[in-house]
């Protein structure tokens, strides 16, 4: 091995193409879909043709949710376009395209992770067969619920219940902000035996849409990220099989459940990083291209130095945040331990990302915040501040971060 | 292939050189500093290591293993003390300006005494800066006049790091005084120069075991074939030598800051208030973790504009290219090196404005190592004068006294 950061021909190749969809034909889309609440269904069967023929999973869930097989031959895919880091790559063209679209990918989504790294080899299967004939049949979708009204970072004190009935388990409680919460075949729900036992009550399932007692709240209407649905669910008395008891019983002898949730983030949270650098990036490239298109350049003016390290510092800011997300990528790549470095990644690219997009307004005065179709900026400044707050917000991750540095420290 | 792996070889050299400066520097920072410089058996074990000549390519006696080798081991040895490695002995400078603005030649020569036996004992610098601007035009006070065959060098050189030190110089001077900061020349002077005179050693912030001065012409005379053209473009190599050097400068940043944090983080795992670790307090903990991003960030660009620039002297990528990476590792670690530093001293509280602690030193250095090669404000405007796409304006984008001095 040797430092460097250069790629290969063919993700090269493979980057550039994806770069040319961003450009050509999914910005262009962006306001509309914005406007709209929802990307068309075509457009999406199309992108998910076209990610499976890249070879890319990226495209098709927006997360890394790659086979126990395809890790254990990590040597191979290092360089490789099926890597996580070549997924970080994609991830952050498409975000500069439109963030919205990565997270309306159809696939299994954030409930990807925790199937893979927690279901039992029949739930795998059964899950993930589910999206084997996306390309013809109707789009589908998984999704994610933890967080609730009253837990959001605080997982450990979620109070969905569950409690054993015969063949069945029997789930109570409600789940908000769930990406594609309303469309998705299945949902991960988080819900608890007993609040008492803290982790150790937590049990994770599959729910599949259409269970009794399982329905669809309001669906939120957001500051930002608006083609991307969000959705409440509720659950009341609602019967689950107890084969749908994510990884079986015996998985939850210990605080096994909340590692669960947690080994989710892990694997996501770089692609999260890296989408927020491809929305800061597109913010700091517009304000660039506005400087040379608008303002004197050819002679001093009062502004140029201001103007230049304004750009400079979004500039430098956002490629920290994007080597931070390189190494986490590289680092779960090579096979190594990388919660800490997830963390670092998703903290500094949250912020490093909000930094441009607001600096990216100021740089170009007014029309800065004017919506056009080829003017983003303020649909980026909308899209962009969540990426602090959701997949653990950046507080969180500096929880995270600081309990891998200090000693014995558990909790604050 | 993207990857943060140091080979083997690199590894074994990080290692043996992490050795040096934990047992020969970190233990004895309080006497280098007092002592105002690196003893010599310090510096011979630096020279018998290799540590100065390590990015110098071997067509003029360096070790030719690249700038990204160069800042592995730069790193270790600013966490050991962040003044060694300019204090060492060996070209420093001195070697990148002549590399960047010399011919094969002219690099060959003037780095042959440094390869040699005895070489921790002979020392390079750089003398660019002036305390001054000129009132009247932009442009060094300091002028090169050329008569014959001969330049005639007549000024005074400030900011100037190892000035007392040096046996070798590159003083920069106006060679023509209607082109500004693009007229700019460059010589190859000898300490013992007629007319020469060393001014003396500044008291300075942090950094103490490193001489800052200064050097005075008076109608030093030096051949025509001491003059460093800087080839095609002389203003490109100019900007070239900055950024490559600051880079170094960079990694020793980053050793800086790691530094400042881990003794840091050490304190707050031990100190106790209010009953617990003051590690356990969310605000400090918060703080230790935006450092330790400070850290791996500003390791991580420094990284990525080293290998830039082995690249570029493979003949792969461009030359904006890497002035972009070199000016983005510049002014992010030098900024967080000096958050390193500050929250260093406001995590230790009290103790940490004491002396009998190194963090109070670290903060001193990081400020003063902000100030050394390129500020983070100059990196900006050519990170900046890159992404805008404008030329690259010398008196813009470098250190002058116009702006903004910095230590050379």
């Amino acid at each position: 091995m040797t430092i460097e950061f250069s790629l290969g021909k063919k993700q090269l190749e493979m980057r550039e193409g994806i770069r040319g969809l961003a450009k050509n034909v999914i910005r262009p889309q962006a306001l509309a879909w914005d406007r709209a609440g929802g990307i068309p269904e075509e457009f999406l069967r199309n992108m998910a043709r076209m990610a499976t023929s890249m070879g890319s999973n990226a495209m098709r869930s927006g997360v890394g949710d790659e086979t126990e097989e395809e890790k254990k031959d990590a040597e191979k895919r290092r360089g490789s376009t099926g890597s996580n880091l070549f997924s970080a790559l994609a991830s952050e063209e498409i975000a500069w395209g439109d963030a919205g679209l990565l997270l309306c990918l159809p696939g299994p989504g954030l409930g990807g992770p925790p199937v893979r790294s927690s279901g039992t080899p029949e739930q795998k299967k059964r899950f993930f067969g589910m999206f084997q004939d996306f390309d013809s049949g109707p789009l589908k979708w998984g999704a994610y619920g933890l967080t609730e009204p009253n837990a959001g970072s605080d997982v450990s004190g979620i109070r969905a219940s569950c409690r054993k009935d015969g063949r069945h388990w029997v789930l109570n409680g409600r789940k908000c902000y769930i990406t594609n919460g309303a469309r998705a075949v299945w949902t991960v729900i988080f819900a608890t035996v007993d609040p008492a036992l803290g982790r150790a009550g937590h049990r994770a399932f599959v729910v599949e849409k259409g269970t009794p007692g399982f329905s669809v709240g309001r669906i939120e209407e957001k500051m930002g990220l608006r083609a991307s649905e969000t959705a409440e669910l509720v659950l009341e008395d609602c019967r689950v099989p107890e084969e749908n008891l994510l990884g079986g019983e015996e998985k939850y002898q210990s605080k096994e459940g909340f590692m669960t949730a947690m080994k989710t983030f892990d694997n996501t949270r770089p692609l999260v990083a890296a989408m927020a650098c491809g929305i800061g990036r597109a913010a700091y490239e517009y304000a660039c291209d506005f400087v040379k298109d608008n303002y004197v350049l050819g002679r001093p003016i009062p502004r140029y130095a201001a103007i230049v390290e304004r750009l400079a510092r979004m500039g430098r800011g956002l490629e920290a945040a994007r080597s931070l997300v390189w190494r986490a990528s590289w680092m779960a790549d090579t096979g190594l331990a990388n919660a800490k470095e997830a963390s670092m990644s998703k903290a500094m690219a949250g912020q490093a990302a909000i930094r441009a997009c607001i600096e990216a307004i100021e740089v170009c005065g007014a029309e800065g915040s004017i919506a056009r179709e080829h003017q983003l900026l303020e649909k980026w400044f909308r899209d962009i501040k969540v990426y602090d707050i959701f997949e653990g917000t950046g507080h969180i991750q500096r929880i995270v971060i600081s309990k891998r540095l200090i000693s014995d420290l558990k909790s604050f | 292939m993207i990857s943060f792996e140091p080979t083997e070889d690199q590894k074994l050299m990080v290692e043996s050189v992490a050795q040096f400066a934990k047992n020969a520097l970190r233990p004895h920072i309080r006497e280098l500093e007092k002592l105002r410089g690196v003893p010599e058996t310090i510096r011979k074990t630096a020279f018998e290591l290799g540590l100065g000549l390590v990015a110098l390519p071997e067509a003029v006696g360096g070790a030719g293993l690249g700038l990204t080798t160069s800042v592995l081991l730069e790193e270790e040895v600013a966490w050991g003390d962040p003044a060694a490695a300019f204090a060492f002995g060996g070209p420093g400078a001195f070697g990148l300006a002549v590399l960047e603005l010399g011919t094969t030649a002219q690099a060959q020569a003037a780095l042959a005494p440094f390869t040699s036996e005895g070489g921790h004992d002979r020392f390079g610098a750089v003398a660019w800066g002036e305390a001054k601007a000129h009132r009247e035009r932009p442009g060094f006070v300091t002028t090169a006049k050329k008569t014959g065959d001969a330049w005639t060098l007549d000024g005074a050189k400030a900011y100037v790091v190892n000035a007392d030190r040096a046996d070798h110089f590159v003083v920069f001077a106006q060679v023509d005084e209607a082109a500004g900061w693009h007229g700019v020349g460059a010589f190859l002077v000898d300490k013992g120069a007629a007319g020469l005179t060393i001014l003396a050693r500044e008291e300075t912030l942090g950094l103490d075991a490193v001489s800052f001065g200064g050097i005075a012409l008076a109608g030093v005379t030096v051949p025509d074939r001491a003059r460093l053209a800087g080839g095609a473009d002389f203003t490109a190599a100019l900007v070239r030598f900055f950024a490559r050097h600051a880079v170094v400068v960079a990694a020793r940043g980053v050793g800086l800051s790691r530094a400042a944090f881990e003794v840091t983080r050490d304190y707050v795992d031990t100190r106790k208030a209010f009953g617990k670790p003051i590690g356990h307090f969310q605000a400090i903990a918060f703080t230790i973790a935006d450092r330790a991003m400070d850290v791996d960030a500003g390791r991580a660009l420094v990284w990525r504009a080293a290998a830039a620039w082995d690249a570029f002297d493979k003949g792969e990528g461009d030359e904006q290219e890497c002035l972009l990476r070199s000016a983005q590792a510049i002014a992010f670690v030098h900024e967080a090196a000096m958050r390193c530093g500050d929250d260093g001293v406001q995590l230790h509280g009290g103790a940490g404005f004491m002396r009998d602690y190194p963090v109070e030193k670290f903060m001193r250095d990081a400020k003063q190592l902000g100030l050394c090669g390129m500020t983070a404000e100059h990196a900006d405007q050519l990170a900046g004068a890159v992404a805008v796409g404008v030329a690259i304006d010398p008196g813009l984008v470098l250190p002058t006294p116009e702006t903004q001095n910095a230590f050379v």
